[in-house]
């Protein structure tokens, strides 16, 4: 069986594609966004929280990390319904997500707590900080630093991972690939140009990250 | 929701239904570890032949390193259809496990390559010297220098990305592969209630997941305790 790989019947509706890619972008830094907020909360209790909110916090990121983002947004976007919550696709994709990376957020920055020298703590203790203010004014400076690499990384996930958004009818980069694949029927010639996009677009990530970082706290990150 | 919880449990954990997810689990352990150890193997292949000082000449490292690059930034849903859309352009016959399987082993081989480049240069440069010196073999530095003192630094971390994979499979629900996914979504459509359907694959998850990451982190500690040779 031969076929042939016409892209040209496909290069007309890149725009529509990368136009797509913003909504990926959009869908990615809300997440990240929330997920971080999630995890630095997490995070403080972990360190600071008394021992029940401590299991609590372990359990969430337990059961976040073991188990697929895609059934627990299906879990979100179906079952929630049941209870009188009802979500539009965008919605509950961006809760799931930001969920998940709360829960790998956490993780992240619970090592950027333990990291955090004692002498540290102590000197704020005595300054008579409290424990807000020491998240913010010792901690967070302190995560900041040591962790843009590995928070940096977990941004370029969160972008490939929306992906995902496309099994709920959510048009960012790979919902609108389903769109045109629909229209044109060149499947192979969409799907590969959206890999192509998706290659290119979290290398432009990680490289803006990476002079963002070295522009804000001089952290040297490796690009690829 | 509750009281259409209750009225579906006798019915749900039925026979056949058990039986349903079970072959259905059965799917998603094969997809992901058979996927996992294919793809781990693959990328072995693929850090060595990108080392310089192994079988690394310019071509082949040229091409492992931008095979690496390329499949780490992928998101699995694309290059599954990437697979599918490939294997009905060739013609070949192949079942939808096979697309997924395939599309596991190109993923985890990407992410393998990394892995196992860190664990060979976690050897220190005297050590190959050495072996240069005592005009050892490509094959035999590998076999004999190498590998005996990487494979600490390595298999650890695979585990983590083997509970990845497990968790990327229910994607291939996409294309109909009979995984758990796909099987609650079928069982959700016949009628039962949402809540059952998902949450009790969601258990189903954890209870795979969680032993698996939990024994890579055990391994971790237990290998990084030893003395370094």
């Amino acid at each position: 069986m031969g076929y042939d790989l016409i892209y040209s019947q496909v290069t007309g509706h890149v725009p529509y594609l990368l136009g797509g890619a913003l909504l990926t972008l959009q869908l990615a830094t809300i997440s990240f966004l929330v997920g971080w907020a999630i995890g630095l909360f997490n995070a403080s209790i972990l360190h600071f929280g008394p021992h029940p909110a401590r299991l609590a916090v372990q359990g969430y990121v337990t059961f976040f990390i073991n188990t697929p983002l895609l059934v627990q947004i299906f879990f979100i976007f179906f079952v929630l319904p049941d209870a009188g919550v009802l979500l539009s696709p965008y919605a509950a994709v961006a809760i799931g997500m930001s969920l998940n990376a709360g829960a790998y957020l956490t993780e992240i920055q619970r090592a950027g707590f333990q990291s955090l020298r004692r002498e540290e703590m102590d000197a704020a203790t005595a300054m008579g900080f409290s424990v807000p203010q020491m998240i913010w004014y010792v901690v967070m400076p302190h995560i900041a630093k040591t962790l843009y690499p590995p928070l940096s990384n977990q941004f370029i996930i969160q972008v490939m991972t929306t992906s995902i958004a496309a099994i709920f009818a959510v048009e960012e980069l790979t919902g609108r690939a389903y769109n045109v694949n629909s229209l044109t029927f060149r499947s192979m010639e969409v799907f590969s140009i959206v890999a192509v996009i998706y290659v290119v677009l979290t290398l432009a990530c990680s490289l803006a990250l990476a002079v963002l970082g070295r522009w804000l706290f001089r952290v040297k990150a490796r690009i690829v | 929701m509750w009281e259409q919880f209750i009225e579906d449990v006798p019915r749900f954990f039925g026979f056949w239904n058990l039986m349903f997810l079970g072959q259905a689990l059965l799917n998603t352990l094969l997809l992901s570890y058979l996927g996992a150890a294919f793809g781990f193997a693959l990328g072995f292949c693929l850090a060595i032949g990108r080392h310089p000082r192994l079988y690394g000449i310019a071509p082949l490292r040229l091409l492992a390193t931008a095979y690496v690059e390329v499949f780490r930034r992928i998101p699995f849903l694309v290059k599954l259809m990437c697979v599918f859309f490939a294997f009905q352009l060739s013609g070949a016959q192949a079942s939808l496990f096979t697309v997924a399987l395939v599309t596991v082993v190109l993923s985890a081989a990407a992410f393998a390559a990394e892995i196992a480049r860190a664990g060979i240069e976690s050897v220190p440069a005297p050590q190959w010297d050495a072996a240069e010196a005592m005009n050892f073999s490509r094959w035999q530095m590998l076999s004999r220098i190498i590998a005996p003192q990487s494979w600490r630094v390595v298999v650890p971390p695979l585990f983590g990305y083997a509970v990845g994979f497990i968790k990327s499979t229910s994607i291939a629900s996409q294309i109909g592969v009979m995984e758990l996914t796909y099987a609650a979504k079928i069982l959700n459509t016949r009628g039962f209630s949402a809540l059952l359907c998902f949450g009790t694959i969601l258990v189903v998850y954890f209870l795979i997941c969680w032993p698996t990451k939990r024994f890579g982190e055990h391994l971790e500690t237990r290998l990084g305790q030893r003395p370094q040779a």
